[in-house]
């Protein structure tokens, strides 16, 4: 087992490595080899520097943010499912999509002059502008959808923390975490509807997107992952523990709530940084620990550290795929992920029930 | 070996909630060292509950020392390296290997980024050898049967190799074999001066211990040797005369006493 | 003498018939020419008053705004989402909404007189509009849509020479959703001569690859307002050349709603285009692919 995990490790970089360089090649002309061009600067120098500000530019930190993003979101799933010890947990259980949502889709109502939330604008008139100044645009302006929607999913949560009262109780986190987000899902919808200009944006962020991730937000994730990773793996011998039980877990003198109370702020943090960035990506934080179980079963520190590996490969495909199969359109890479990620889990179960965790008692 | 005399934990003035309900009123026990002690009664007596305050994973009201300290005032993982628990089965870990389960009962031993110590491997194989789960250490949990399994959740408990030992409902899915098997672990334990408490349903089993204490309604009956006389009339009534402690082989067995009245 | 009357006036009801077939190719028969309008559509509502016929809508949907007068009739929910109730209550003679609607079905199955248009190309304004003439019996609705064409070709006129074949780049929405020269504004773009990035075979709105419009490199770059943020951080995008050298359109929230929207404004909307080419396009080199 501890050699698969080794394998594993190595399997999951090589593949990223592999796959940035195909990244790098794919864009809104389709498939294209720029790697000649940039590795044999001298053969062609006009080409090289149209290659250069592509790759360097644009392609490059997209493939890898998307790996960011995808190692994120695995990393969260893996906690997530850790945490509330169910297979099904998904690291938007607290609330996070919909709190970003909310924060995604004032920014925009606002951003978008205030005019629609008014139902019947007097022209950019005095109530409009009174509007806009009571949601003060211009700090909207400079926070952007970026900040919006980092700074909701973490008001979700900790919404969801107040309701339950801590995290003492995992069904009581999981039962605030789903009404949160219905509630604030709701009146996302609500908000929607008061500024429907906002819809075919709102669309964007709600299938996901990596367009504009570039290097500040590649590093930004990077940055964060590993904090995150670092800290995960700290606490997986609590994770391990937990999974026997919260009352053997605190016999065996482990400091479950103060650990718990941890593991939820990584999980906010990255997810709250992943949705910032690209948008709700589903299906990879949900997909990527089961993936990883399918072709081993370790403890938590090793689930955690495959699943982020994990995830960042299958977004990255799926950006690939995104990219490069109606080029120059794009499709949301949410979609992809579905079609990458449940096409495997369904193949799994269509070979053999056994093969997907259970008891066989 | 010599037969430790001291008082391995105490516990005064114990009460305990579960929800609204008092389950424990104001408990008073004192469980000696280096013996087996077994805890018996009728369902809903407050055995599992009582198990819980000693292990310290129930909040309670009132005082329990553990070996001569007072349970409050030790740091978690000092205490977690002093007392193990085995609770009724409530384990998610399906997808661990057995070795890793059992190598979870190390955690109070172990530094927070070490791995595994060679005493902490040595310790996790002789308890996995004690319960014959050895030779498939390497199988995932969820893939047991459940006395596989319970015996895999009985290791973790013994690789702590915590000085004392509570279990509550140990033999759950064993079958009789295995069950011996649990008595020699028990003995052994205690021949080597551990301090062992269960919780068990079956009175023919429990009646092996050194001393049982015998509950009823959440508070303790009688607490006393097994072979005395008293101490199994208490049990008898305790169980409303629906059976009957007679000796049989050098043993003390509870034979079921059927019902007189025609139904 | 009184048969002949009767006939007479029988003869005269008739003629009063109008029959129009809408786009869900639904012929709609009333026998007059309807003197209470609900429109749940803000172009709809927009055509009714460029045909002069503004004091007959007694409601309209909340998003139409244009012209002011509108805005103290009720408002009777969304096109989307209308409020059957209130829309029954003012006893329309006709309903004009757009086909998309579930509540189509439902407002016909109460009675009411239903007409479905919706323009979407500069080819539908003008059909959309010369029914709904022909609905509320307006003998100069051709006129009217001369007018408007007129207006559409005087701005393309007022643009310089050198906009010919400008490359321009009109984003719709973040996404970077685009408006390709199938759209309505595509086509707009077209009359004017310039040369729009996104081509037709994309569909209208097509959501781009962003490193696509940096290959492109147009000389313009056409934005709402609300999307105009953050264009300069959006990777490789400053090299652009119409952010380099401060081509940028940036349309008020008010103005983009003329401009995107299918309707009888799009002459204004072709004015606000031509403005912004005129101003910012001017005496940049027709680009060519680098």
């Amino acid at each position: 087992m501890r050699q698969r995990v080794g394998w594993l490790v190595w399997l999951g970089m090589v593949s990223a490595v592999v796959l940035t360089g195909l990244g790098v090649c794919v864009g809104s002309t389709g498939f294209e080899d720029l790697l000649s061009p940039l590795l044999s600067p001298l053969i062609e120098p006009s080409q090289t520097a149209v290659a250069e500000q592509i790759v360097w530019e644009i392609r490059l930190p997209r493939t890898l943010g998307a790996w960011a993003a995808g190692a994120l979101l695995g990393l969260a799933g893996a906690v997530a499912q850790g945490l509330f010890r169910n297979p099904l947990a998904d690291p938007y259980l607290l609330g996070s999509a919909s709190g970003a949502s909310m924060g995604v889709a004032m920014a925009l109502a606002v951003m978008g002059g205030g005019a629609g939330m008014l139902g019947s604008a007097e022209s950019d008139g005095s109530s409009a502008n009174l509007v806009v100044s009571v949601f003060s645009s211009s700090l909207w302006m400079r926070v952007g959808l970026t900040g919006a929607a980092f700074c909701g999913a973490l008001l979700a949560v900790l919404l969801t923390l107040s309701l339950s009262r801590g995290v003492g109780h995992t069904l009581r986190l999981l039962l605030a975490g789903v009404v949160v987000g219905v509630v604030l899902g709701a009146m996302t919808h609500l908000v929607l509807l008061m500024s429907p200009d906002s819809l075919q944006a709102m669309q964007a962020f709600i299938l996901g997107s990596t367009a504009f991730v570039g290097w500040t937000s590649t590093l930004l994730m990077a940055g964060v992952w590993c904090l995150c990773v670092v800290t995960a793996w700290l606490l997986a011998r609590v994770l391990d523990g937990l999974s026997l039980g919260d009352a053997t877990a605190i016999s065996l003198g482990l400091p479950v709530a103060a650990m718990r109370a941890t593991l939820v702020a990584v999980l906010a943090l990255a997810t709250g940084t992943a949705v910032a960035q690209t948008g709700l990506i589903a299906f990879v934080g949900l997909a990527a620990p089961h993936l990883v179980r399918s072709l081993v079963k370790t403890t938590y520190g090793n689930l955690m550290l495959l699943s982020s590996l994990a995830g960042g490969t299958l977004l990255m495909a799926a950006d690939i795929l995104a990219r490069g199969l109606i080029a120059p359109q794009e499709l949301p890479v949410g979609v992809l992920t579905a079609v990458l990620g449940g096409g495997y889990l369904l193949w799994l179960m269509h070979r053999g029930p056994n093969r997907v965790a259970g008891a066989n008692s | 070996m010599s037969v430790a005399n001291h008082v391995a934990m105490q516990a005064q003035a114990i009460s305990a909630n579960l929800g609204s309900v008092e389950v424990l009123h104001s408990i008073n026990l004192s469980l000696a060292g280096g013996r087996w002690t077994s805890i018996v009664g009728p369902n809903g007596a407050g055995k599992s509950t009582l198990l819980k305050v000693l292990a310290g994973v129930l909040p309670y009201t009132g005082d329990v020392t553990l070996l001569g300290q007072a349970v409050h005032q030790l740091p978690k993982r000092v205490r977690a390296r002093q007392l193990a628990w085995l609770g009724q089965n409530e384990t998610s870990a399906d997808d661990l290997s057995v070795w890793d389960v059992a190598m979870l009962g190390r955690l109070p031993h172990q530094a927070w980024l070490a791995g595994p110590s060679t005493q902490d491997q040595a310790a996790v194989e002789q308890a996995l050898r004690s319960t014959q789960a050895w030779e498939w250490r390497h199988r995932a949990l969820g893939q047991l049967s459940g006395g596989e399994r319970q015996r895999v959740l009985l290791a973790r408990a013994l690789a702590v190799q915590a000085q004392v030992l509570l279990m509550d409902e140990p033999l759950t899915n064993l079958d009789p074999p295995h069950q011996a098997d649990w008595l020699d672990i028990v003995h052994a334990l205690v021949a080597q001066g551990t301090t062992v408490v269960s919780v068990l349903h079956e009175v023919n089993m429990a009646l092996h211990a050194d001393a049982v204490v015998v509950m009823a309604n959440g508070q303790v009956r009688h607490h006393g040797p097994c072979k005395d006389a008293h101490t199994h009339r208490v049990i008898e009534q305790v169980f409303e005369n629906r059976i009957a402690i007679r000796q049989l082989d050098d043993q003390w067995v509870a034979l079921p006493r059927r019902s007189t009245w025609p139904f | 003498m009184k048969l002949w009357l009767f006939a007479t006036y029988l003869l005269a009801t008739a003629s009063h018939a109008i029959q129009v077939t809408d786009d869900r190719g639904v012929l709609v028969t009333l026998t007059q020419s309807p003197l209470r309008i609900v429109s749940l559509l803000p172009s709809l509502t927009e055509t009714v008053c460029e045909l002069g016929r503004c004091d007959r809508l007694v409601g309209v949907d909340r998003y139409s705004n244009y012209p002011d007068s509108v805005q103290k009739l009720v408002q009777v929910g969304g096109g989307l989402d209308p409020n059957i109730e209130a829309i029954v209550a003012l006893k329309p003679d006709v309903v004009l909404m757009a086909k998309s609607s579930r509540a189509v079905e439902r407002l016909e199955a109460l009675g009411l007189k239903v007409v479905t248009l919706e323009p979407k190309t500069h080819g539908d304004v003008q059909r959309v509009m010369l029914k709904i003439g022909a609905l509320l019996k307006v003998p100069d609705a051709q006129r009217i849509w001369r007018d408007i064409d007129a207006g559409v070709s005087a701005a393309a006129r007022s643009l310089p020479p050198s906009a010919r074949g400008l490359r321009v780049y009109f984003e719709v929405n973040q996404g970077p959703y685009a408006a390709s020269e199938s759209s309505f504004i595509g086509e707009t773009l077209s009359r004017f001569g310039v040369s729009n990035i996104v081509p037709a075979k994309l569909g209208p709105f097509p959501k781009l690859n962003p490193e696509f419009v940096v290959r492109a490199n147009p000389a313009l770059i056409m934005v709402s307002q609300s999307n105009a943020n953050g264009l300069q951080t959006r990777p490789g995008w400053h090299s652009m050349r119409a952010l380099r050298e401060g081509r940028l359109c940036v349309f008020s929230t008010q103005e983009t709603n003329v401009i995107v929207s299918p309707g009888p404004r799009m002459a204004e909307a072709a004015r606000l285009m031509a403005q912004c080419i005129a101003r910012k396009g001017a005496d940049a080199l027709t680009g060519v692919k680098p």
